[in-house]
């Protein structure tokens, strides 16, 4: 996976952005897991938008426990707007998918399926 | 049906091993998804509200209804016919081409994409961040109705 520097920024800036935003908004407003809200099925990613917003706001153990990797996508976001490398970078696609394999176990068992 | 020339396979925004043209890129696409979210709440909100002010259901009921069918006029509508923006795409500078003709995708496909919009945002949202490690930056919705996502600058309206 070869991800764009500029595209990865707007992303991280987005995201960054919205974790500081959203306890603003009316009803703080959230992003719902659409798998989790269909099937009753958690997604590897839920609890993300919480993680994410925790984090911002400088709680981190309370974002560790909503989803371990919220912390990493913050200082990941962090890092690509500071130090924004020169080119294109790419992820292996193997370390992408185990970690989100992990995630899911994760997931699966705080939500008491495994 | 306005038609246009198709998109330039090798042009100066054209990256090696990377897009065959220039794309739009990921914070304007955002962008102007935020602003279509605004203008398409906007109009059912005002009914939602005065029915709850009034306290009335069926206006409430209403307000849903409406929301729904200008939601779905609003993106079928704008997207589907040249120049392919919605008000959000325009203020960005951003609108949807028909990847083989550089044409307008029409009403069909552009349904069809909007289908793909809720396919994309099944599984975590995955579709949509497709665009961020996809060769022609299209999301799963951009790939099921053949379309990509271009600034005006580089594919200028008539």
């Amino acid at each position: 996976m070869t991800f764009d520097v500029t595209d990865a920024r707007g992303a991280a800036a987005a995201m960054l952005g919205g974790a500081a935003l959203l306890p603003l908004l009316p009803g703080h407003a959230g992003l719902p897991c659409p798998l989790r809200t269909l099937t009753g099925v958690p997604c590897p990613l839920c609890g993300m938008t919480t993680s994410i917003e925790h984090m911002v706001h400088g709680h981190p153990l309370a974002a560790l426990g909503a989803n371990p990797t919220g912390p990493l996508a913050v200082l990941a976001a962090i890092l690509l707007l500071l130090r924004p490398p020169a080119r294109p970078f790419a992820v292996p696609v193997a370390g992408v998918v185990a970690v989100l394999a992990l995630l899911w176990a994760f997931e699966l068992h705080r939500f008491s399926f495994i | 049906m306005a038609t246009y020339p198709p998109p330039p396979q090798t042009q100066p925004g054209a990256t090696p091993g990377g897009a065959s043209g220039p794309r739009a890129g990921f914070w304007a696409r955002f962008a102007a998804l935020l602003i279509d979210a605004i203008i398409v709440a906007i109009v059912p909100a005002v009914v939602i509200i005065i029915g709850a002010v009034a306290n009335s259901g069926a206006i409430m009921a209403i307000g849903y209804i409406v929301g729904v069918a200008f939601f779905l006029f609003y993106e079928i509508y704008f997207i589907g016919k040249a120049p392919g923006q919605t008000y959000g795409k325009k203020a960005l500078g951003i609108r949807v081409i028909d990847f083989a003709t550089g044409g307008e995708i029409g009403y069909g496909r552009s349904f069809l994409r909007l289908i793909g919009r809720y396919i994309s945002g099944l599984v975590c949202y995955l579709g949509y961040f497709w665009m961020l490690w996809d060769k022609e930056k299209q999301c799963w919705h951009d790939k099921m109705a053949n379309d990509v996502v271009v600034p005006v600058s580089a594919y200028p309206t008539e």
